[in-house]
């Protein structure tokens, strides 16, 4: 994986597999504190100890169909938090979901740049039309705080039967995006 | 600013259009959005997708994003399935192949042999 947000999809797409039917993503500019925070929560089935731990095992795997057994998404991605000076949390519960929180050192020289959150945004969204999606944005440096919030459920409500992919409805999903992105200074990060 | 009421004029007109013509989805596209399809460019594959079917203004197509389906090699892999028909595996895909794809398959629907790697269920 070449940046963080293909990252976040790779995790959206486990908390999808999970049978989450609501995923909540927060990514966090705290110039301040130099980092940068990616939060995924889900309302999926979840993971108790053992698997938990062997998740973030290079050589272990949940998605028994597959012919290689061997899930590197989250060990992959851990590995990128930390070797930029940052941290990679996983706390799950049977039958109840699983948090995910991830920081990068906002200037450090190994740092993954953040990459087209939009594209990863916009996708899970649009190609998960059974999941609810709460994805909130936000910027904070010593002078200034900015937050974007965006729910997908409330779209799907007042778009009753039309679908997520109908071309006014990803233009609507992808200008709001824009506009959130660019808010909060999560652009070029 | 995009507002709830500029969906409701989105709604308005769709229920319009699908009056017009009954409705149906006529294609459904997956692309598989597994770790290795996300890193070799499945992302890019679903964004291309998404801009041609707004561009083109396509309103019978369906696009959704699925796991992993053990074709690890030809990554990334997407389906088009049509009502009637037997499904058609696309892989080794990227952007280019994929506006080729929307010309060729979904609008003209032709398949596009050189880059199928599956037919059937």
């Amino acid at each position: 994986m070449q940046d963080i947000s293909l990252h976040l999809l790779d995790i959206i797409e486990n908390s999808v597999r999970a049978q989450a039917r609501h995923v909540k993503i927060r990514v966090m500019n705290l110039s301040a504190e130099n980092r940068l925070r990616i939060i995924v929560e889900d309302d999926g089935t979840g993971m108790d100890t053992e698997t938990l731990a062997m998740a973030q095992d290079p050589f272990y795997t949940s998605k028994g169909e597959r012919v290689k057994k061997v899930g590197l998404g989250i060990p992959l991605f851990k590995q990128n938090a930390e070797l930029s000076n940052g941290s990679f949390q996983m706390a799950s519960e049977p039958g109840f979901g699983t948090v995910l929180t991830v920081d990068f050192e906002l200037d450090h020289i190994d740092r993954m740049p953040l990459g087209n959150l939009k594209a990863t945004l916009l996708g899970a969204i649009v190609g998960h039309p059974e999941v609810d999606f709460s994805v909130i944005l936000y910027y904070r440096d010593l002078a200034r705080e900015q937050s974007f919030h965006f729910e997908t459920a409330a779209i799907k409500e007042e778009l009753g039967d039309i679908p997520l992919t109908y071309p006014d409805v990803i233009e609507y999903i992808d200008q709001s995006l824009n506009e959130g992105i660019q808010n909060t200074n999560m652009e070029n990060v | 600013m995009k507002t709830l009421a500029d969906l409701k004029k989105i709604r308005e007109k769709a229920q319009e259009e699908m009056k017009l013509r009954g409705g149906n989805v006529r294609i459904k596209i997956v692309v598989g959005m597994g770790t290795s399809g996300i890193a070799m460019g499945a992302r890019e594959v679903m964004k291309t997708f998404l801009e041609e079917i707004s561009n083109r203004n396509l309103t019978d197509v369906l696009v959704t994003q699925t796991g992993e389906k053990g074709l690890s090699s030809m990554e990334p892999v997407v389906d088009l399935i049509e009502e009637g028909k037997p499904k058609v595996t696309y892989g080794n895909m990227n952007p280019e192949k994929v506006k080729k794809v929307v010309v060729e398959h979904i609008v003209n629907g032709r398949v596009v042999s050189d880059y199928v790697v599956a037919t059937g269920d």
